[in-house]
């Protein structure tokens, strides 16, 4: 049972409408979204419910849902919606605000997902852009998995999909600014 | 000797591709009286009337027929035809062989094609015992009775006295206005609703075609179309409306506080009241009920303090006629009493109110000034929950029906309340939103996105009390959880009923109507604003539930056929209607008990050729009887014919089997 009315329900609202730029009170539940989301099967919370969620100011079970970390942000969601609001910047806003406020899922996927995230931006800080064979490695090795998607790593080598050896770029050290430079923002807006 | 034209039509492949049409004029041939039979294409195009109208002439024809659609299409557009020739309109029989014959047997041609040929045989029997008819000419009262003051009442009296046709206005409280008074703002636009309404009010007392008596009902109307007569009790006021000045000095200084019924009895007003300050007329009237001076003798406060010395204790019902042509009904709804919602403690709980009640709360003019405050402890409240569908939409307390306008105030109601308290919050529990109208959709939008009212799909299953707030618990379909809402008030969008009184004043003016008490329409689709009564048309509400905008439409479609009927100075009647024999009228009166028109009435002839004895005998009100026929099946002697179904015709139709 949830209970509404105990405290200023529009609170979150208001932080996810800031965040994400859309304005979730727009949504009129059809649910075109769900039966367009190509993973919304896999979501605890269609992004129809996702966006009720919101506007009830059920902060706890968004933030814990794993209906965010599923996004692709493919944007068919939006493309279609009636209403015209940018669902995938809802997602982004609430997958921000869950790291912000250290909110952590139990669910395994989650965890995964949020790992490969880490791993991703940690690799384009580092080299400027993707590193893919060592991106896999230490996805396998953090995530306990270490032999996940070996057989793949022979045919993927073939087609040049992953190198041994890192490519170096150019503008590596123009990447790391921007980074340095995000944080203190991030920092600043804190 | 009767001689017969048969015009077989076509209707292009309606009746060619299922009927054998020149087999069919070739056995109306045989027939010894037809004179003429040919087929056509379209009978009813210009070309197609040419040939019926030459072959009469050339012919000399004494009857027609006309083997095509149903009669209900085209029967007038044949009649006119013969009219054209010279020839009586009413010696035209359509055989319809579209919808009794080729659409209802496409599967079988060959007996399609006898069915029409036994169609057409019957048609050329009847039609050769076919007898000329005249139209009828009823003389008519050009004055139109409305019934009811409210904005249908208003916009149909000021309408029909525009065209410079005089209205008499009946309304049965000391004020007209009707329920329009009592709203605050109206959606989609969220006009205020006094200040669109008030100078329709002062409009009807000031126009010069419009005669106005409020503080009366109708309680006779007899008669028929073009001529009825109406008894209106004009219920004693106790003040003279001809001297009194409405200064309101007698409902300052009255001492008796009785609840206001204009105000959902939120606060008081006095034994002499106005209904509310802008009420049309400004006049006082005295309530007999709570007066002291008339109930006990004692007081007479009111009589003293009036200069003009208005008050008159003696004053009694008075009952008035008045001829009219036509009237108009629109008496408007009621709301439903939610107390059978006992797991919402209706009743139980002070916080919980009714929509109305709410509306008068945020009307500017309303007892508290505009902001809505808990009966309770007359606070304002921060979380107001609106349960929609109390009563509608639901069989088991309620009725079944949808009440139209009750998304539309509730979404309205959630915006005012934020414009009234701006740091509250309005849950919405409905099962459907239902906008469909002009600026409805986008309204709502208006609640749900500028308001942010929180809109939670489910109906609430019960209220309890804990504390001094309300918790409501409905589920919110759209997750699917159960939700509970701390609310400081509770406001219940009840039904819209008919008026108590609509099944009384339908049996008093002759009209149907049905499960629910509201005023049947003459046809559902085609024909909503007439009743089955000719010259009694309805406006508003009292036909079913419908917000201000339809209503206004639909009165001022009762105020175009008000003039329609008015347009000459005789109303002409189609003459196919029954007469009654004196001579076999054994005066049973059966067809008095059958007529569904009223249009039988009883009549004194004497017992023989110049007896002083007198007996009763049935006769027919020429202007009501709608020849429907009912009269004709019922009676035993046989003394009722029906002009264009007389005996030899029906007779005649059924040996040509």
């Amino acid at each position: 049972m949830i209970t509404l009315g105990l405290q200023d329900q529009n609170t979150f609202l208001e932080a996810v409408n800031k965040k994400s730029g859309a304005n979730v009170l727009e949504c009129y539940q059809c649910g075109k979204c769900v039966s367009t989301c190509p993973v919304s099967g896999y979501m605890d919370f269609p992004p129809r419910e996702i966006m009720q969620m919101i506007k009830l100011g059920l902060k706890e079970e968004t933030m814990m849902a794993n209906s965010m970390w599923f996004c692709l942000t493919c944007s068919a969601c939006s493309g279609r919606c009636p209403r015209e609001i940018d669902i995938p910047a809802v997602m982004e806003a609430i997958r921000h605000l869950a790291i912000e406020e250290n909110y952590r899922s139990d669910n395994k996927k989650v965890k995964e997902i949020r790992k490969f995230h880490d791993i991703f931006l940690d690799m384009v800080k580092r080299y400027g852009r993707n590193y893919e064979l060592r991106m896999m490695a230490e996805f396998n090795i953090r995530t306990r998995n270490l032999f996940k998607d070996m057989h793949l790593a022979p045919k993927a080598l073939l087609k040049g999909k992953i190198t041994i050896g890192h490519e170096s770029t150019k503008s590596a050290k123009a990447i790391q600014k921007m980074y340095k430079l995000a944080g203190k923002l991030e920092k600043g807006e804190k | 000797m009767a001689r017969v034209g048969v015009f077989v039509c076509f209707c292009g492949a309606n009746i060619a591709d299922f009927i054998d049409v020149p087999a069919v004029v070739e056995e109306a041939k045989k027939v010894k009286e037809v004179k003429v039979s040919v087929l056509y294409k379209y009978m009813c195009s210009d070309p197609g009337q040419q040939m019926i109208r030459d072959a009469i002439i050339q012919n000399r024809l004494t009857s027609v027929v006309v083997a095509a659609c149903s009669p209900r299409m085209h029967e007038k557009t044949f009649r006119k035809a013969l009219s054209d020739a010279g020839m009586n309109p009413y010696l035209l029989e359509v055989a319809n062989i579209r919808e009794h014959s080729s659409w209802v047997h496409q599967k079988d041609k060959k007996a399609a094609t006898e069915k029409a040929n036994d169609l057409i045989r019957m048609a050329i029997a009847k039609s050769i015992a076919n007898e000329q008819l005249h139209e009828i000419s009823v003389p008519v009262t050009k004055r139109a009775l409305v019934i009811g003051g409210g904005i249908a009442g208003i916009q149909a009296a000021l309408d029909i006295a525009d065209a410079r046709i005089p209205v008499t206005l009946v309304e049965k409280s000391p004020s007209i206005g009707g329920r329009m008074a009592q709203l605050d703002e109206t959606f989609p636009t969220l006009d205020c609703s006094q200040c669109i309404l008030t100078p329709k009010m002062v409009d009807v007392a000031s126009h010069p075609y419009i005669e106005l008596i409020p503080y009366a009902e109708v309680i006779e109307l007899d008669g028929y179309v073009g001529n009825y007569k109406a008894k209106i009790k004009k219920k004693a006021s106790y003040v003279n409306f001809d001297t009194c000045t409405g200064c309101g000095a007698c409902t300052q200084k009255c001492p008796v506080k009785v609840p206001n019924e204009f105000n959902m009895n939120i606060d008081k007003r006095k034994a002499i009241y106005t209904p509310f300050p802008q009420a049309v007329p400004n006049k006082p009237v005295i309530d007999a009920e709570h007066c002291t001076m008339l109930l006990k003798g004692k007081c007479g406060i009111c009589a003293k303090v009036c200069e003009k010395g208005s008050i008159d204790y003696k004053m009694v019902d008075e009952v008035i006629e008045r001829e009219i042509g036509a009237v108009v009904v629109a008496t408007g709804y009621d709301l439903w009493d939610p107390k059978p919602y006992e797991e919402y403690g209706v009743g139980r709980y002070k916080d919980i109110i009714t929509s109305l009640e709410f509306e008068r709360m945020v009307s500017a003019s309303g007892p508290t000034n505009g902001v809505p405050l808990r009966p309770s402890d007359g606070k304002v409240p921060k979380n107001v929950v609106f349960i929609k569908c109390i009563g509608s939409r639901d069989e088991a307390k309620g009725i079944e029906y949808c009440s139209k306008i009750c998304c539309m105030y509730t979404a309205k109601h959630a915006i005012l309340l934020h414009h009234k308290v701006h740091d509250s919050h309005a849950y919405i529990f409905y099962m459907d939103i239902r906008a469909a109208g002009k600026g409805y959709e986008e309204f709502v939008k208006r609640a749900q996105v500028e308001t942010a009212a929180t809109y939670l799909r489910g109906r609430v299953s019960k209220i309890y009390k804990k504390g001094d707030k309300l918790m409501v618990r409905g589920e919110d379909a759209q997750i699917g959880q159960v939700v509970e809402v701390e609310a400081d008030l509770v406001v219940l969008a009840t039904a819209v009923i008919a008026p108590h009184e609509n099944p009384a004043l339908a049996r008093l003016l002759g009209i149907s109507y049905d499960k629910y008490g509201y005023l049947s329409e003459a046809h559902p689709k085609l024909r909503p604003v007439e009743t089955a009564k000719a010259g009694i048309f309805l406006a508003g509400c009292t036909q079913a539930p419908k917000d201000i905008p339809d209503t206004v439409a639909q009165a001022s479609a009762c105020a175009a056929k008000v003039c329609g009927l008015f347009a000459g100075d005789t109303l002409k009647k189609d003459p196919m209607i029954s007469t009654i024999s004196n001579e076999f009228c054994s005066g049973c009166l059966n067809c008095v008990k059958v007529c569904p028109y009223q249009a039988i009435v009883t009549e004194e002839i004497p017992l023989g050729h110049g007896s002083k004895e007198l007996r009763t005998v049935a006769k027919i009100n020429e202007g009501v009887c709608q020849g429907c026929g009912s009269c004709v099946a019922i009676c035993r002697s046989m003394a009722i014919s029906l002009a264009g179904f007389t005996d030899p015709q029906i007779i005649n139709e059924i040996v040509a089997i």
